[in-house]
């Protein structure tokens, strides 16, 4: 039963803090004017142009229909019913609903951070206990400069970089999400998109080409989050597989005569593995951050586009709405993920299954 | 061996610490270095040209696509990053420490309070948060210099602002943050919250601050005195090394379009169709590398300074 308390726990503490930025959220917003609060539950503009009385009598239906005038708590709460049934205001930026722009982006930025992390997890889990067992050994030197230069690196620059080398020069990998060719095979009716995700979708249509094509244009944002990433992961991996080696478990195995081989990946991993993810659920949302900043680079269409165009000249204050709340979303979702992936892995809270 | 001692007996501290105050000395003497007015309005080579121009006379590094020079954005914008770290890491070093320090010297509701809204604040990305203000700050600007709106709406906000007249004084500074700033002062305080919480829960079981409580000494005193002092390092060298990464990620942003502009981002960005060009990498090297090589110097000084202080104050580091 442990598990299902943990998750229902965990889950709990997600909505709370869900609600508690959302709150915060609109209460910034009640800062400014009536119409940009009022902006936020404004429906498509049908007509292209409104008279101001028109526009006058609509934003008075607003503020009657969604009690604009009345105290925080009564407002925000019919907010909150409003996002729950979907109505997150229309974007006068993206030309569409908030809503829907934003689950239509999501399968990307999904798909980004999946292979991401898919590649960064076991490498920087790898390359720490490799560089912790041996302390001061080769590998560890090396581990230690690459890392270094890795964190100095910071993402803008090696994107640069990549766009420079693979791109324009190599001609190897390209910005976007897909070729220009393959835009009316997804447009297509024939296609079918079952995961969201091009890179099966395509090997699911029986079209392999797209699927490496989708390949082609992960590749650079994919590598400059790992390389981010990885390094971080590895240091902190590192560091507690030290931690952990030096403690009498390790010595008592040792004297049993367990090879160095079980005691580290076996015995020592197994408890460095919590700290590990523990930082990484902290650092959850300074992960969907450099998710952002390397979609914006390569003009990967994700969730932040949603973010980005709400910041041209109208003001647009659902869809900025719409992206901070979605991406909390999406923070809360990957701590929760870790928070029962370390559960699993724990041995310590592995026990009380 | 001495904290200090211990600090300069590596190389890397010294290299830290060299990057560090030549950043430091570079923007004191901004003004000498580059004789400039700081608007960047002066541009080097008065033509109608808008290529990169090679180094020469009067422009030691070239300049960018619009005929500024590269070495005078890359001297002032050390003035405009020392201050956005430095003065960001204060703000978040204070706030951060003090909430820390009396959560945990309080115990009990605050304490637990404390970790709970520490939870909410990590769950929320910077980067959203750097878009929603900058959409607020937009919106405000875009409301009070329009009569009317971009689709043509006749729209007289001024007029119907009528009650916010009395602030019109206080909008002004405030649409003159930077978003950038603002979110980072918002959100960063957490972790040094967090760790300063940590130590002084360690320290408050300790016998001389007991005895000090017990002899009647003031709960200030013992917080300004005993706790804080004895507690401060490590959040200390959490803020040397925010002040390289609160820049880089500024920089980052402002790059991408989020925040104000920078003069390294906007050297980056305004030579960014020469650097993604064929060879422009190479052909236009003055464009992309001086801002960049500066800007990892930037994060690898601090950063450098950081690790050292570390290793210096924690007698039981493993780190070199």
């Amino acid at each position: 039963m442990s598990i299902l308390r943990r998750i229902s726990f965990s889950l709990f503490r997600s909505v709370i803090t869900l609600i508690l930025i959302t709150a915060a959220l609109y209460a910034t917003v009640m800062l400014t004017p009536p119409e940009t609060l009022a902006s936020l539950y404004m429906p498509k503009r049908t007509s292209p142009r409104m008279t101001e009385e028109m526009y006058a009598e609509l934003l008075q239906d607003m503020i009657e229909k969604y009690h604009l005038d009345d105290p925080f708590p009564v407002q925000y709460a019919y907010w909150a019913g409003n996002l729950l049934r979907g109505n997150w205001g229309y974007s006068p930026n993206l030309q569409e609903d908030v809503f829907v722009g934003l689950l239509r982006r999501l399968p990307a930025t999904l798909e980004l951070t999946f292979y991401a992390m898919l590649i960064y997890f076991p490498l920087g889990v790898l390359s720490g206990v490799l560089a912790g067992t041996r302390k001061k050994g080769i590998f560890d030197r090396l581990f230690r400069s690459t890392a270094f230069v890795a964190t100095s690196l910071t993402p803008m620059i090696l994107a640069i970089i990549m766009i420079v080398v693979f791109y324009i020069t190599l001609r190897w990998f390209a910005p976007g999400r897909l070729g220009t060719a393959f835009a009316p095979l997804i447009a297509a009716e024939n296609f079918k998109s079952y995961t969201g995700f091009l890179t099966i979708d395509g090997l699911l249509n029986k079209n392999p080409k797209l699927s490496l094509d989708a390949f082609r244009h992960l590749a650079m944002p994919v590598l400059t989050l790992v390389f981010a990433q990885w390094a971080i992961l590895g240091r902190i991996t590192r560091a507690s597989i030290i931690e952990e080696s030096q403690k009498d478990y390790i010595t008592a195995g040792r004297a049993m005569g367990l090879r160095e081989w079980t005691l580290s990946w076996r015995y020592a991993l197994g408890n460095a593995a919590a700290p590990a993810l523990t930082h990484t659920m902290l650092t959850a949302a300074s992960l969907m951050t450099n998710v952002f900043v390397v979609e914006i680079i390569f003009n990967y269409p994700g969730l932040s586009t949603v973010g980005v165009k709400s910041l041209a000249f109208i003001p647009d204050a659902p869809s900025a709405m719409g992206f901070a709340i979605y991406s909390t979303v999406l923070v809360l979702a990957l701590t929760t993920l870790l928070d029962l992936l370390k559960a699993v892995v724990d041995p310590r809270l592995r026990e009380n299954f | 061996m001495g904290i200090t001692r211990k600090f300069l007996s590596h190389w890397q501290n010294w290299l830290g610490l060299i990057i560090v105050t030549a950043f430091v000395l570079t923007a004191l003497f901004a003004p000498l270095l580059s004789p400039m007015d700081p608007e960047g309005q002066d541009k080097v080579v008065q033509t109608y040209v808008r290529v990169p121009q090679p180094p020469g006379p009067g422009m030691p590094l070239g300049t960018l696509p619009d005929q500024s020079s590269v070495y005078d954005a890359l001297i002032w914008g050390t003035r405009d990053a020392l201050k956005f770290g430095v003065g960001v890491t204060l703000v978040i070093f204070f706030v951060g420490t003090l909430i820390g320090t009396l959560a945990a010297f309080l115990g009990g509701t605050s304490n637990s309070l404390l970790m709970w809204t520490s939870d909410i604040f990590l769950a929320f990305p910077v980067i959203a948060g750097v878009v929603f203000f900058n959409q607020l700050s937009n919106s405000m600007l875009v409301n009070l210099v329009s009569t009317s709106d971009f689709a043509g709406f006749p729209l007289d906000y001024l007029e119907k602002w009528g009650y916010l007249k009395d602030f019109y004084p206080l909008l002004n500074p405030l649409l003159k943050l930077n978003p950038a700033a603002v979110t980072f002062a918002l959100f960063l305080w957490v972790p040094y919250a967090r760790v300063m919480n940590a130590s002084v829960m360690r320290l408050k079981q300790v016998e001389y601050v007991l005895a000090a409580q017990v002899s009647g000494v003031k709960n200030y005193r013992v917080v300004f005195r005993h706790l804080i002092p004895n507690a401060i390092a490590p959040v200390l060298v959490m803020a040397a090394k925010d002040v390289g990464a609160l820049v880089v990620l500024q920089t980052t942003f402002s790059f991408i379009g989020l925040g104000h502009s920078t003069p390294w981002a906007s050297a980056l960005l305004s030579g960014r169709d020469w650097i993604y060009s064929p060879k422009g990498i190479i052909t236009y090297w003055w464009v992309f590398l001086p801002v960049t090589v500066a800007l990892i110097l930037f994060g690898i000084g601090w950063n450098l300074l950081g690790d050292g202080l570390i290793d210096a104050i924690n007698p039981r580091s493993d780190q070199k």
